[in-house]
């Protein structure tokens, strides 16, 4: 069954200005590990953000879990974003606060205002946060602020952050791009076995496509907002790559 | 050196340049003159014209008159040590009340996170004017009038006198944060609160930290003289002291603020060392 239903998704950032994103549509199986390849600038991130709503689409329509994410009111989007894990290229954590306040932050979907104040949370979710920190491979590092790691240390940080949630998907913002091609590896290798673990299914921006062939069962290649290809990994071959990279060698 | 391509073009060239340097030269001059034009009326006008000579009298008298002010009124010391503390009360609970006071101005004032900019932002920009632009002894006379004679005129002044600058230096903090953990706060379903809370205010508490400690520095100053008008602390005495003509006790009420003006510097000094 599709997680994630995305139809006829259109996206620009303002009334005037040039559309993103032009029709795009695809779904995401259960377990899927699917990814968005294709040059810088071809909407790739704008695709990922609109799942989410992070940045609102135009026009289209899009459905997770059986709820139209499109028609959602902030407060039931917010509910919605507690099953939807994001995983971002700059890391995006709280560089002043502690390892475990970061992790701990994925379950602030959970928490009211007043515990958020406190920055009280059950014991539960304490728990919860050392066991990934554990299977991150950071349970030395639980009280090290967050800004005294390395990058792929932030990383795992990043991925046991979203797993707090116990999302139903998980949104990849090119999660590697900011890495070294070893700790790339390794941060992939390590996404793709939780994945496997918690049985959540990913959709993954990535513009290195030897990644993207080793490690997704489907593809969508964008070149500026339009689908170019869209398929298994097996069908895709040098001669679609040429297409969806054309860009890039003008 | 000499080898110019066309001596006669560069003879052009350079007496161009003579020429500009020339007139820019006469410029300089005449603003030497019609500057030094203005400050001879003004002096004129302001010094030599609206000063009482007569009553200043000869170099004796001024000797004289300055002398008085030479010495302590050890006396007065046990009277003093109430409203040294007074003083350093409205400091620090002006500081506290003016931070609480830039909790909304700050949030309405940062141009990124303010609830609904045609509205709130203006409110937040007013207030910041408002707190500026009037002078700490006029809000004071404000608020003597309002709660009567005593310290917490002097607080309330403070207060209010405080907002535009912590405000305003928050403010600008929070518009150059860095998104990221906003857009990571918002993905995993956090509220405005928690986005504020967890996102923002880590980034730019240091930036809010300094700024509290500088201006609870300026406040030790500004309450120092609040009293003249009838708010409470140092100021007060002083202007006592003033008016029965004791000037030793005018000189010892001005150490008395020498004191605590160079000790919140002290205090401060280590703090922003401490934290920073």
């Amino acid at each position: 069954m599709a997680i994630l239903k995305v139809s006829d998704l259109r996206a620009r950032y303002s009334t005037k200005g040039p559309e993103i994103l032009k029709g795009i549509s695809f779904e995401v199986e259960d377990n899927d590990f699917f990814a968005i390849i294709g040059p810088s600038g071809a909407g790739k991130s704008t695709l990922i953000r609109c799942i989410n709503r992070l940045v609102e689409p135009t026009s289209g329509k899009i459905v997770f879990d059986n709820r139209e994410v499109t028609a959602l009111r902030r407060r039931e989007l917010r509910r919605l974003r507690r099953d939807i894990g994001m995983i971002f290229q700059e890391f995006n954590l709280i560089n002043r606060m502690s390892v475990m306040d970061n992790v701990l932050s994925g379950r602030l979907g959970y928490t009211s205002d007043v515990r958020t104040l406190f920055r009280a949370f059950p014991r539960s979710d304490i728990e919860h946060a050392l066991a990934l920190l554990e299977r991150v491979g950071l349970a030395d590092h639980v009280d090290k602020r967050a800004d005294e790691l390395s990058g792929g240390q932030r990383q795992r940080v990043g991925i046991a952050r979203a797993l707090m949630q116990n999302p139903k998907l998980m949104l990849l913002d090119e999660p590697t791009s900011a890495l070294d091609p070893k700790i790339s590896r390794e941060v992939m290798e390590l996404i793709k076995q939780m994945a496997q673990e918690l049985k959540v299914p990913c959709l993954c921006n990535i513009h290195d496509v030897k990644l993207a062939q080793e490690f997704c069962n489907k593809i969508i290649g964008l070149q500026d907002g339009v689908t170019m290809f869209s398929g298994a990994t097996e069908l895709m071959n040098e001669a679609k790559l040429g297409e969806i990279y054309a860009m890039e060698v003008l | 050196m000499n080898s110019v391509s066309d001596p006669a073009a560069f003879r052009a060239q350079a007496e161009a340049v003579m020429a500009k340097r020339q007139n820019s030269r006469y410029v300089v001059a005449g603003a030497y003159v019609v500057l030094l034009a203005l400050v001879i009326w003004s002096v004129d006008v302001t010094v030599i014209q609206d000063t009482d000579w007569e009553r200043i009298g000869g170099p004796a008298n001024i000797w004289e008159s300055v002398n008085r002010f030479m010495g302590l009124d050890l006396g007065l010391l046990s009277e003093l040590l109430v409203p040294t503390i007074e003083t350093l009360m409205i400091a620090c609970l002006g500081t506290f009340l003016g931070l609480i006071l830039c909790i909304p101005a700050a949030w309405f004032g940062a141009m990124n996170i303010t609830p609904y900019k045609p509205v709130t932002y203006p409110i937040a920009r007013l207030m910041m004017t408002l707190s500026r632009s009037i002078h700490e002894i006029v809000w004071a006379l404000f608020f003597v009038s309002v709660v009567g004679l005593g310290p917490m005129a002097g607080v309330f002044a403070i207060a209010v006198r405080s907002v535009g600058f912590i405000a305003k230096m928050t403010a600008e903090a929070i518009e150059d944060i860095d998104y990221g953990p906003v857009e990571a706060i918002r993905a995993v379903g956090g509220s405005p609160f928690q986005v504020i809370y967890y996102a923002i205010l880590p980034q730019v508490l240091p930036q809010i930290v300094s700024v509290v400690i500088f201006e609870w520095e300026i406040n030790i100053r500004r309450s120092a003289v609040l009293g003249l008008v009838g708010a409470g602390g140092l100021g007060l005495v002083f202007f006592r002291q003033m008016n029965t003509f004791n000037f030793h006790g005018v000189t010892t009420v001005i150490f008395a603020i020498l004191l605590i003006i160079l000790l919140g510097e002290l205090i401060s000094y280590f703090i922003r060392r401490r934290l920073i």
